[in-house]
């Protein structure tokens, strides 16, 4: 039962990250594998807006107050943007000269090593916090505990993943996003405007890759690989939920958070790592195009 | 100028060069260069930092002390970035063109192992390392002698951990080890020692670095329903795992390895939610050598001391430095067989810093046999090129590690004793 | 310098077949493995519980000799190739990269986890490496390893150019080009497909082989997922479809990679060594995507496929 809240809580951030993921997958069709450096420069940002905020003195359960939202969501504007900006200097030049995706991946490896090494330049390698604080975890069922700032991160995710997908299928530009996850060339045959959607694209999926990032910083670190840890899981979930489908993306998110939680039931913990990939495997056999994935 | 006179100037000089190199092949070419590799970026890195601090000050010191035969020291410290490849052509370079006579590296045994069998020991280039505790490295004999370490094997501080927890009656003991050579080690000798001292493991639970939570991992572990834990892993991980463990109720009676013992891994915690909780380490023998180097350090670095290799390191390249001052010339054979010679029983004692280095130059000199006694205290290699030391046990009281006993080197042989018959 | 670029050439001609096998299943057969290092690392295990001198904890360490290592490293990656390959090669596009790159992580955790056979994490030692004992010093087994290196690849990469020019290359192509037509015409995708893949995870062994032959010692820690993209990196770089852009990118990368290192030595104090080496990761990724901005084909680009019959 522990296992099964523990796979909750861990698959609401890979669910965020793997939003991100899904988008790019879908509409621009490469794999990011800067991605996940997103991630980590949304925790860093917060970092920096607590750094002169503060954290905030504890609030009712949650061990931090409304700065740190506060934080976060100027993270996520800046993330939004940075990401944005990583699209413009690097992957948009290789889209206008017509680039194999394959290039766009290694352009993408080369930008996360960037990413991530300039973040250790400038903070080194220790380990961050945002607050000092210890919660302690309350059981909330027989043989669960849960801490109250979990269970405030998955509110907080489902609530961004609510608004996302009522902006995807309600506003006109959401719905412009989704014809282009379809088929860029018809979208533009429609007269949906490119480059604004993908700039759009990038936004929010920086912006949400911030919040996962925050997420993963209070639970309970920050160091300049937690976004390179959870990589794979993105891509797995993302896949294994169908590219380009948010829906895919959070129930994959929660899939891949809940396998590595609860097999450990039954295997060793030596063997953690694979199990996103073990359970993808196993999708992708029975419906070789994700779950929520059209047949192409 | 026309051509003739041209090439006779050219032929002249070239022998004015011929004669002069010749002349010079006698001399030692300065500046010595002796080489680091080291995990500078990758999952290590934290720990990384102060330890090439570390090698900084040693080879400051040696400089100011007098460099090695005459000729000032050059470090030359490359990143091994965790990858064998990169360390292990890392090593190649350092040996091959910038010619070191020696080295120091690495940590992770996964990228010390290779270099080892293809570089080191083919090459007979002496290594030395401070942080790399895997036992078979020097037991076995691949290394042909040429690598040596100024830290204990795991066995050491697993027998003393074992030692600790048995005289503090920890029952019921879940352990949760890093699924590496490093914790695979210690779980084995400290079961081992278990046996022999009393105590009980319960349930063994191995994790793989670099996640972003352990809840599975802990909740695991509390499923056995322990009255104790033994934490055997790195600062970055061990934070996440003693803050869930704590958070998810579990019991405050915990047994910590020494990687732990930095501020690092306090604050990270959360200083008053350890006050309970103890830790081993590998000890320095109190002295005076020691303190010269903790007050160096902190003066020049404006940090603490506490941390896995720091004092380690130093020494690696102290005992290096003085060693290629005591060999007939730097080639490795020479070398290797001067390392134990740093510490003589009749010797006279050196210490630590530049003063009692400059004294070890010239007592060496004069011929006359040297006892070094380091960063960790004495360093005696045995046949193998390990050295044995004491143990501390430390625990965390007002916001500061202190150290709670010490397990002396008799203690400690009288424990090897124990556990070993 | 000498004797380092010796060593230097040997490391990059293992990773050149490594990646002329990637070529093989990518440039050739469209097959995007992301499991690269999975093939690499059952290759280097099997040579060294095939050759390792025995030792009574693990069960293997057979202390066989040379060349039955090299040839059991090969039968066995090449059946994993096929087990894998059966199940993974009916997926999509990216689905097939995400799948294999999943096998390779769960091989190299069975490589960490299963000590009696693997050593674990302490890894393996003592592996046999083709006539050691003659050689006096480190020079020269070196010089007679990058012989052995480049007879090797010579071999490997004469025949693959007669395979692909073979009838059952053209099908390949024919597949890979259009494979509505090549399928119309009777040919079954899948199993030309399968065939590539197990050729080329068998060569992937060959490197796990040799490389664990030149270096001596094997563990979990030579096979994480790095090694895919550096290898990935090679064939983008050097410009896949085309084998002498394989060969030309193993060389390119990895002199990136160790040439950036001694480059910052010299620019940078060690007292700021740590900044030094996240300098030089950044060269590093910015390298990479230099050449990839200036030359997306990569930089010797793809091959013509246009039969040179069509002239005729």
């Amino acid at each position: 039962m522990q296992a099964l809240a523990d796979g909750i809580l861990t698959g609401a951030v890979v669910a965020l990250g793997a939003i991100g993921v899904t988008f790019t997958l879908g509409i621009m069709r490469f794999a990011n594998f800067a991605h996940s450096e997103l991630l980590t420069w949304g925790a860093y940002f917060a970092l920096v807006v607590v750094a002169f905020a503060g954290p905030g003195a504890p609030t009712g359960p949650l061990s931090f107050g409304w700065q740190l939202v506060a934080a976060a969501l100027v993270a996520a504007v800046l993330t939004g943007l940075a990401a944005w900006a990583v699209d413009a200097l690097v992957f948009r030049r290789l889209r206008r000269r017509g680039a194999h995706p394959l290039t766009m991946v290694f352009a993408a490896f080369g930008a996360a090593l960037v990413m991530r090494h300039l973040v250790v330049l400038v903070w080194g390698h220790e380990s961050r916090y945002y607050t000092r604080e210890l919660q302690m975890a309350t059981e909330v069922l027989p043989g669960v505990r849960v801490l109250p700032d979990q269970i405030f991160i998955v509110g907080l995710a489902l609530a961004a993943m609510i608004g996302l997908h009522v902006f995807l299928t309600r506003s006109r530009t959401g719905m412009a996003m989704r014809a282009m996850a379809e088929s860029p060339a018809l979208a533009q045959v429609c007269g949906i405007e490119v480059e604004g959607v993908v700039r759009l694209t990038w936004i929010i999926s920086g912006a949400l890759a911030a919040f996962a990032g925050v997420f993963i910083g209070l639970t309970p670190q920050i160091h300049p690989e937690i976004g390179f840890n959870v990589l794979l899981s993105l891509f797995a979930a993302a896949i294994l939920g169908g590219t380009g489908s948010l829906p895919g993306a959070v129930v994959g998110g929660f899939l891949v958070g809940l396998a590595e939680n609860l097999s450990l039931l039954v295997i060793s913990p030596g063997y953690k790592g694979a199990m996103p990939f073990l359970l993808l495997l196993l999708i992708l056999i029975v419906r070789p195009q994700g779950i929520f994935g059209e047949r192409s | 100028m026309e051509r003739r006179r041209r090439n006779t100037v050219v032929l002249a000089l070239a022998l004015m060069g011929g004669v002069l190199s010749a002349g010079t092949a006698a001399a030692q070419s300065c500046p010595v260069k002796i080489g680091g590799v080291l995990p500078l970026t990758g999952s290590m890195a934290p720990i990384t930092k102060k330890i090439a601090q570390s090698a900084e000050l040693a080879i400051e010191h040696v400089n100011q002390g007098g460099g090695i035969k005459g000729c000032p020291v050059q470090f030359i410290l490359r990143d091994d970035q965790g990858q064998p490849t990169v360390g292990v052509d890392a090593a190649k370079y350092l040996v091959e063109v910038e010619r070191v006579p020696a080295f120091t590296g690495t940590i992770s045994s996964g990228v010390t192992g290779p270099i080892i069998s293809s570089v080191t020991a083919p090459s007979k280039v002496v290594q030395i390392t401070c942080c790399s505790t895997a036992s078979p490295f020097t037991l076995d004999g691949r290394s042909g002698g040429y690598f040596f370490r100024t830290i204990p094997t795991s066995k050491t501080q697993a027998f003393a951990t074992a030692s600790e927890t048995a005289r503090r009656g920890m029952k019921k003991t879940v352990v949760i080890y890093i699924n590496t050579d490093f914790g695979t080690d210690m779980l084995r000798f400290y079961k081992a020692a278990v046996a022999k001292l009393g105590g009980e493991v319960i349930a063994e639970v191995p994790y793989n670095d670099n996640q972003p939570s352990y809840r599975a991992e802990v909740t695991k572990a509390l499923a056995a329903k322990p009255e104790s834990l033994l934490l055997i892993g790195f600062p970055k991980d061990g934070v996440t795992i003693v803050r869930e463990w704590l958070s998810l109720g579990g019991t405050k009676t915990i047994a910590l390895n020494n990687s732990m013992r930095t501020m690092d891994f306090v604050n990270g915690v959360g200083a008053k939610f350890i006050e309970d909780v103890f830790g081993m380490d590998n000890a320095q023998v109190a002295g005076p050598h020691v303190d010269a180097f903790n007050t160096a350090f902190e003066e020049k670095f404006k940090t603490d001391t506490k941390g896995p290799g720091v004092h380690t390191q130093y020494d690696a390249l102290m005992v290096m430095a003085l060693a290629m001052n005591i060999a007939k010339d730097l080639t490795g054979p020479s070398i290797k067989d001067s390392v134990r010679r740093v510490h003589v029983s009749n010797g006279t004692p050196v210490g630590t810093g530049p003063a009692e280095y400059k004294k070890a130059l010239e007592l060496i000199k004069a011929g006359k046999p040297i006892k070094y006694f380091g960063a960790t205290g004495p360093i005696e290699f045995d046949a193998n090129g390990d050295v044995t030391g004491p143990a501390l046990v430390w625990k965390v009281k007002d916001g500061q590690i202190v150290t709670d006993r010490i397990i002396t080197i008799e203690e400690m042989q009288a424990l090897f004793k124990r556990v070993e018959n | 310098m000498l004797a380092y670029l010796v060593f230097f050439a040997c490391i990059v001609l293992i990773l050149g077949v490594l990646t002329l096998a990637l070529n093989l299943q990518w440039g050739f057969t469209g097959l995007f493995n992301a499991g690269v290092v999975g093939f690499y690392a059952i290759g280097a295990y099997t040579h060294a519980i095939v050759t390792a001198a025995p030792q009574p904890q693990y069960v293997g360490n057979l202390g066989l000799p040379w060349p039955v290592g090299v040839l059991a490293a090969m039968a066995a990656t090449a059946l994993a190739g096929w087990l894998i390959g059966l199940v993974t090669i009916r997926l999509r596009g990216d689905y097939l990269a995400i799948a294999t790159f999943g096998v390779a992580v769960s091989i190299q955790l069975v490589a960490l986890n299963w000590e009696p056979l693997t050593g674990g994490p302490q890894g393996l030692t003592r592996i046999s490496r083709p006539l050691a004992q003659l050689f006096e010093t480190p020079f020269g087994f070196n010089l007679w390893f990058l012989g052995l290196m480049i007879a090797i690849m010579a071999t490997i990469y004469w025949a693959l150019d007669r395979v692909l020019m073979s009838p059952w290359g053209r099908v390949l192509k024919a597949i890979r080009e259009d494979e509505t037509a090549a399928v119309a015409l009777g040919k079954s995708a899948r199993r030309f497909r399968l065939e590539a893949f197990v050729l080329g995870s068998t060569l992937m062994g060959l490197a796990g082989a040799l490389y664990v032959s030149f270096i001596g010692f094997v563990s979990p820690y030579d096979f994480l997922p790095i090694v895919t993209f550096q290898i990935w990196a090679m064939l983008i770089v050097g410009g896949s479809g085309n084998n002498r852009g394989a060969l030309l990118g193993a060389l390119v990368v990895w002199a990136i990679w160790a040439g950036s290192g001694v480059l910052v030595t010299k620019l940078v104090p060690p007292s700021h060594a740590a900044q030094g080496a996240a300098i030089q990761v950044i060269l590093i990724g910015l390298l990479l995507m230099l050449v990839l901005l200036f030359r997306p084909r990569g930089l010797i680009g793809e091959a013509a496929v246009v039969s040179r019959h069509v002239n005729d």
